[in-house]
C-alpha cells in the first residue's frame, strides 16, 4: 500500500504531474525540492519502506539514456538502457532493485520528452545499425503502466525511429494500455519468470503466473513481439520438477515459434549487493544457501550452476527453436 | 523500545498518565519516565536542548536492539483550529533550511503538516506550515540513532492567529490529552515497526554464549554474526544448536557446523 506522494515543487503544474496527482488524491502530498532529498538520505529503513512506500513524482535532469552494462542485452552492438522509474511496485528478494538504492520508495520521473530527444540522437549515433532501448532495468517497465502511461509515450516514439528496438521487462499483467496501441515489432515485452516454487517463496506481490501467461497469449494475439526470461533460476530441492512445471504453464498458452527471445542466467548478484541484502532479509532462505564468490559476484557453486543451467537448458530446448535462445553469460 | 521526547512537562504528561510512566530518581540531567519498553523524556525548549536529550538516552539505551521516537509538543499554526493534531512529514530548520522527513506509514490517523522549527517565539503565523522550537534538533539528532520510519514528531495546534494557549500549562496538557488516542494509535503502529526491527537482531545472551565456545578472529566473527542471525530467525532453538556446537573443536568446525545447518535448513527456500 502507498503510504503517500511527494513532489517536487518546480514540477507541480506539469500536465502528467497533474494527471498523477489527481490519480493519487487520497494520499497525502509532500512538497519538496528535489527528489534526492527524500530518495537519498542514508537513515532510511529499506525493509520497512517496502511495505508501505511513497511516490515520488520527480523530473530526471541528465543520465536520461545509458549505456547497458557488459553483457546486459540480447547479443546487439548497441544496448542502452533508460528508466522513467526508480524502483519496483514488486518484493522479489532475488532483485538487484532491493537495496540498489538508501529508499524503497518509487519516483516517476515525468519528463518523458526528454528522455525521447536523448533516444532519438543515440540512435542517430548509430545511424543504419539496431540500437536497443532497455527500460526494465530500474523499475518493471509495465507494472505501473495505469499510472504513468509510459507506453503511449515510448512505444510511438521508438516507432518512429527506424533503428530503434525497445526491450520493455516485466512480471506484470498492465498490458491493456499496449493492446490499444499499433503493435511495433521492435518493441519486444519480455516477461520474467521464476518456478512456481520460487515464484511463491520469493515473489511478493507478483501476479500469478497464469494471469503472466494470460497476458502473453493477449499480446502475442494483438501482433506483438514477446520474450522470456528465466532469469534468474534459482535453486532449491525441487527446482527441476519446478521447472518443467513452468515450462508446461507457459507452452500450453504460449506458441514457442512466436517468441522473440528467450534467455536463461542463474541467481547471482554481485558481492556488496549480496552483503547488502543479507543486512536487509537475514532470515531469507535464498542468501542462507552454499554460494561462491567468482570475479566479485556471488553466486552458486560452479559445479550447482552448470547443473542447474544445462537441465533447464535442456528442458527449454524441448520447446523453443534454439535460434531464439540467449543464454545470461557473466562468468569472464 | 519507545522514546517521547517533549521539550515541556506539561506537553509530556497526557502520556506519562495514559501509559502510566514512572518517574525515574537515577538520572539527573534530564527528566525522565519510564514504563514497560517505554521511556519520556523532558528536554527543555528548543531545539539544542532536544538534540541532547536524545543523544543523552540514546547513549544511556545503545543496548537496545531498536529505538523507535516521537517528539510530542504543542506548535502554532496560521490556519488550523486550535487542538488539531498532526503528524510531521517534513521539518524544516528555520536558522540552516536543512530539512528532514519523517517517513509517514499507510494508515496512520492524523494528518500529514510540514513544521518550521525557528530558533526564537514567533507570532508571524505567516506560512503554511506548523512552527514550534525543537523538531529540527530532535530529528537531526533521534536520526543518528534511528531511521526516518522510527522517527516521528507529532504537534498539537496550540496557537494561531485568534488564540494563544501555549503558555498555559493545563490547557496544554488538556490539548493533548484530547488527542491521545489518537497519539496512542501512532504509537502502537510505530512500536510494531520497531519491533519488526528489534526482531531481526541477534540475541545478546546467546551470541555471548556463541562466541565463547572459541577463539573467533574478526572476519570469523562477521561471519558467525550472519550464520547465527540466519538460523535464529528460522525458529531454530538457541539451545539446542549451542549444544551441539559445544562438541566442536574450533571455531572453523562450529562455522562450518552453522553453515552446514543454514544449507539445510535453506534447501526448500
Amino acid at each position: 500500500m502507498v503510504s503517500s506522494v511527494y513532489i517536487e515543487s518546480e514540477i507541480r503544474d506539469h500536465p502528467r504531474a497533474r494527471k498523477l496527482l489527481e490519480r493519487l488524491h487520497n494520499l497525502p502530498v509532500i512538497e519538496i525540492e528535489h527528489y534526492g532529498e527524500v530518495f537519498n538520505p542514508r537513515a532510511q529503513n529499506f525493509r520497512l519502506q517496502k511495505k508501505n512506500p511513497a511516490i515520488i513524482i520527480a523530473r530526471k535532469n541528465d543520465g536520461h539514456v545509458l549505456a547497458a552494462p557488459e553483457g546486459y542485452g540480447l547479443g546487439g552492438s548497441h544496448n542502452y538502457y533508460f528508466s522513467h522509474m526508480l524502483n519496483c511496485i514488486y518484493d522479489c528478494r532475488y532483485c538487484f532493485l532491493q537495496g540498489m538504492y538508501q529508499s524503497a520508495h518509487q519516483i516517476l520521473f515525468i519528463n518523458y520528452e526528454d528522455f525521447g530527444v536523448r533516444m532519438e540522437q543515440v540512435a542517430a549515433k548509430h545511424q543504419g545499425e539496431a540500437v536497443w532501448f532497455y527500460s526494465g532495468y530500474d523499475c518493471d517497465s509495465l507494472a505501473n503502466e495505469p499510472m504513468t502511461e509510459f507506453t503511449d509515450h515510448f512505444i510511438p516514439l521508438v516507432a518512429s525511429i527506424d533503428n530503434a528496438w525497445m526491450e520493455l521487462r516485466t512480471k506484470s499483467t498492465q498490458v491493456r494500455s499496449m493492446l490499444k496501441l499499433q503493435p511495433c515489432e521492435r518493441v519486444v515485452t519480455a516477461f520474467s519468470f521464476t518456478d512456481p516454487v520460487s515464484h511463491a517463496k520469493l515473489e511478493h506481490g507478483v501476479p500469478s503466473i497464469a494471469k503472466r501467461v494470460d497476458a502473453m497469449r493477449r499480446l502475442i494475439e494483438a501482433g506483438w513481439t514477446v520474450g522470456l526470461r528465466f532469469d534468474p533460476v534459482v535453486y532449491h530441492r525441487d527446482y527441476q520438477a519446478a521447472f518443467i512445471k513452468l515450462l508446461d504453464e507457459i507452452f500450453t498458452t504460449v506458441d514457442p515459434q512466436k517468441l522473440h527471445s528467450v534467455s536463461l542466467g542463474s541467481f547471482r548478484l554481485t558481492r556488496d549487493h549480496f552483503r547488502k541484502l543479507v543486512r536487509i532479509y537475514p532470515e531469507e532462505p535464498l542468501f542462507a544457501q552454499k554460494m561462491d564468490l567468482d570475479n566479485g559476484i556471488i553466486s552458486y557453486p560452479l559445479e550447482r550452476e552448470r547443473e542447474m543451467i544445462e537441465y533447464c537448458e535442456a528442458q527449454l530446448m524441448k520447446h523453443i527453436p534454439h535460434q531464439s535462445y540467449h543464454p545470461c553469460e557473466w562468468h569472464g | 523500545m519507545l522514546i517521547w521526547v517533549s521539550a515541556l512537562h506539561c506537553e509530556a504528561k497526557p502520556v506519562i498518565d495514559y501509559y502510566r510512566l514512572k518517574k525515574s530518581h537515577d538520572d539527573s540531567a534530564f527528566d525522565l519516565y519510564r514504563g514497560d519498553d517505554m521511556l519520556c523524556i523532558i528536554s527543555g525548549v528548543g531545539k539544542i536542548a532536544s538534540a541532547a536529550a536524545c543523544a543523552w538516552i540514546a547513549a544511556r539505551h545503545d543496548h537496545e536492539a531498536s529505538i523507535a521516537w516521537i517528539n510530542l509538543g504543542v506548535a502554532g499554526s496560521g490556519q488550523h483550529a486550535i487542538g488539531t493534531a498532526f503528524s510531521l512529514n517534513q521539518v524544516v530548520d528555520a536558522d540552516g533550511g536543512q530539512r528532514f522527513y519523517p517517513v509517514p506509514c499507510a494508515g496512520w490517523l492524523l494528518p500529514g503538516s510540514a513544521c518550521l522549527t525557528l530558533s526564537k517565539p514567533s507570532e508571524d503565523y505567516c506560512e503554511d506550515t506548523l512552527f514550534d522550537m525543537e523538531a529540527s534538533g530532535f530529528i537531526y539528532s533521534a536520526l543518528r540513532f534511528s531511521s526516518a520510519e522510527l522517527t516521528q514528531g507529532i504537534k498539537i495546534v496550540s496557537d494561531n492567529r485568534e488564540h494563544k494557549t501555549g503558555k498555559n500549562r493545563q490547557q496544554v496538557s488538556d490539548l493533548i490529552h484530547h488527542n491521545i488516542e489518537a497519539i496512542d494509535q501512532q504509537a502502537s503502529a510505530l512500536i510494531a515497526l520497531n519491533h519488526e526491527v528489534a526482531g531481526l537482531a541477534v540475541n545478546p545472551e546467546s551470541w555471548q554464549q556463541l562466541i565463547a565456545l572459541a577463539h573467533f578472529s574478526q572476519t570469523q566473527k562477521n561471519k558467525l554474526r550472519v550464520l547465527w542471525r540466519y538460523l535464529m530467525n528460522r525458529d531454530t532453538n538457541a539451545e539446542t544448536v549451542l549444544q551441539k556446537l559445544r562438541g566442536c573443536s574450533s571455531a572453523a568446525t562450529i562455522i562450518s557446523t552453522l553453515e552446514l545447518l543454514s544449507y539445510q535448513d535453506s534447501e526448500g527456500l
